[in-house]
């Protein structure tokens, strides 16, 4: 196990990491922006180094900065949390030319599956469902609309180098896909560099099912089961679950079994998660690999009782999975409400400033992972997650009840959140009845 | 010379007040002048206590003091903590990494304590990821003082050198 590792990253995570530590025994290296100086869950680490200026890309993007400060912090990994430099395959190849190891996948592995075009070859070998598509780059708008023909309306075109719901446009019939083609290309160039497009048949109302997957680095990769993530604003997710509602046992067998044989195609370890869509006839199609932990990763850990941060540790410092398939079980329900500091009257515009007031719930089955406190000035550059509010009871009805109750007691002033539209939902016949599909809030629910 | 301030007295201006000090970070706020006085005081869980504004003097009492608004700003902008009673310029590291004083182990320091600095001067090296980076001081004046050590790390916006302008 590593004696010291740097945090690259903020907030929320940048927590949940120095806690997993902590319980190892690992000392941390915390870094800030100037933003973050007054945090105070830094000084629950080791040692806190100033990186930068508040701006990311003065601070939790600048990889000389972090390096510097992994260097002069003298440690001997970095865990890069979620988001900023997470999946950013050039960061851990520097790290590892540093001889500091990477708390994550392989630079090959990240790079293979950050491409979304060579992600979906390697679905493809690992005989993985998938939706009709382009199978490759599209290079021009006659061969768009020919693929279109053969696949069907509506389509999506994608990034090859997005990801994250990002880079995506859609076509519903030849004549917008004329004009819309050149757009995503235009649009994937500025944004990520990279113009590639490919296209994919577009599935409507489809639920988003995940599978988390832990490898090692001899060659064990292990699944624990499935979340359902399908209450999605805009494509970013705020209420996810496990087990996924009204799944057939063989079809979650498969999409297990699916997601590893990808993992095993592609020499994957650590922490990552296979994303599949769920169409309403119940076919399931691969739709990204995210080769990081996730948001949402603790739903997971309440039903299977593993830590996968602390899993995350052990896998980069070479230890061995000891976990059997067979031993993974899921028990109960668990449900995450992201609550983020978002004003729902105001078009979910952020909405940071000082917390003036915070009350907390708890009671049987709460957990609540936040860096936010009473008095805590949320900075308006970064993202606008405040905390997680996890619930697990041994029933689905029990978990929706404690969920319910617990947001009822929450205080937080003056900061606007997206609590009143989670009890929303929570209290909704769709959400009960488990027959939530991912656009479901933006065609019902948002009246403007 | 003594301004004449209007003191607020009614409870909306006094909100105002409150959250200027809640902004600012202030624990204590004393405005004077002419026959008004209000002192706002928060307590330590950080919510304010009014004290009561003063009671209207005498008619003939002498108009407020030089000075009136106790070392603030014109504006009525307070200012924060106190600052060092001389006023010197701080050189903040601009980078992560380790500092040196000189351009290699055998070499006189690139400056000392006294010395005499322009914009350009080079005042140390910041090393990081194997390469030296020459640090200008980007102001003039004299080291009044030299705060870090040969071979320390420093963080971004650490104070290295104290100058006097």
């Amino acid at each position: 196990m590593f004696s010291r590792i740097m945090v690259a990253n903020r907030g929320e995570v940048a927590l949940r990491i120095i806690r997993a530590c902590k319980e190892l025994g690992v000392e941390t290296v915390a870094v800030f922006s100037e933003a973050d100086r007054d945090a105070s869950y830094l000084h629950l680490a080791n040692e806190r180094i100033c990186i930068g200026e508040a701006s990311p890309a003065d601070s939790y993007l600048n990889i000389p900065r972090i390096i510097a400060a992994a260097e002069i912090g003298d440690v001997e990994a970095i865990h890069p949390g979620y988001g900023f430099l997470a999946e950013n395959p050039h960061f851990a190849e520097v790290c590892r030319d540093c001889k500091i190891e990477f708390i994550g996948p392989g630079t090959e592995a990240m790079r293979a599956l950050g491409d979304k075009i060579r992600a979906k070859q390697l679905a493809r070998s690992a005989r993985v469902p998938m939706a009709p598509d382009s199978d490759g780059v599209v290079e021009g708008v006659e061969q768009a609309v020919q693929i279109a023909a053969r696949i069907g309306y509506p389509v999506a075109i994608k990034a090859a180098a997005g990801g994250g719901g990002r880079g995506i446009r859609f076509a519903h019939n030849e004549a917008t896909l004329k004009t819309v083609f050149k757009q995503a290309q235009s649009e994937a160039e500025a944004a990520f560099g990279d113009g590639r497009c490919y296209m994919e048949k577009c599935i409507e109302d489809f639920r988003h099912v995940e599978v988390q997957l832990l490898g090692d680095q001899h060659g064990r990769i292990v699944h624990l089961h499935e979340r359902e993530c399908s209450v999605q604003r805009r494509r970013q997710k705020l209420i996810e679950e496990t087990p996924a509602g009204r799944l057939d046992p063989d079809l979650r067998e498969e999409m297990c079994s699916a997601a590893v044989r990808l993992a095993k195609e592609v020499g994957y370890h650590s922490a990552g998660t296979v994303e599949f869509i769920l169409d309403r006839g119940n076919n399931f199609y691969f739709m990204e690999v995210n080769t990081r932990i996730q948001v949402e990763h603790p739903i997971t850990e309440m039903v299977t009782g593993e830590d996968l941060v602390k899993w995350q540790l052990r896998i980069a410092s070479g230890e061995r999975l000891t976990l059997d398939q067979k031993d993974i079980v899921q028990r109960g329900t668990s449900i995450e409400c992201r609550i983020n500091a978002e004003d729902p009257a105001n078009d979910f515009r952020p909405s940071p400033g000082r917390v003036e007031a915070l009350v907390v719930p708890g009671g049987l089955g709460v957990r609540w992972d936040s860096h936010v406190y009473q008095g805590y000035n949320i900075p308006p550059m970064y993202d606008s997650l405040i905390g997680k509010l996890i619930v697990h009871r041994p029933t689905r009805q029990e978990a929706i009840a404690v969920a319910r109750r617990a947001l009822e007691e929450f205080v937080i002033y003056p900061n606007q959140t997206t609590i009143p539209l989670c009890r929303e939902i929570l209290a909704h016949e769709r959400f009960v009845n488990s027959q939530w599909d991912t656009t479901y809030i933006e065609r019902e629910m948002l009246d403007s | 010379m003594a301004r004449e301030v209007n003191i607020p007295v009614n409870v909306k201006e006094i909100k105002q007040l409150i959250k200027l000090m809640v902004d600012n970070g202030l624990t204590e706020l004393d405005i004077e002048s002419g026959t008004m006085k209000v002192a706002l005081k928060r307590g330590p869980g950080g919510e304010p206590v009014v004290a009561y504004p003063a009671q209207q003097e005498q008619a003939d009492r002498p108009k407020a003091q030089a000075g009136g608004l106790p070392d603030r700003q014109a504006g009525g902008k307070p200012k924060g903590n106190s600052k060092p009673t001389e006023a010197l310029l701080e050189i903040k590291s601009p980078m992560v990494g380790t500092f040196y004083t000189a351009a290699s182990p055998d070499s006189e320091p690139y400056v000392q304590a006294g010395d005499h600095i322009a914009g350009d001067s080079v005042v140390c090296i910041i090393e990081a990821m194997k390469v030296m980076n020459e640090i200008k001081a980007e102001c003039s004046g004299t080291i009044a003082e030299v705060c870090v050590n040969n071979a320390q790390p420093v963080e971004f916006g650490q104070v290295l050198f104290r100058v006097r302008p």
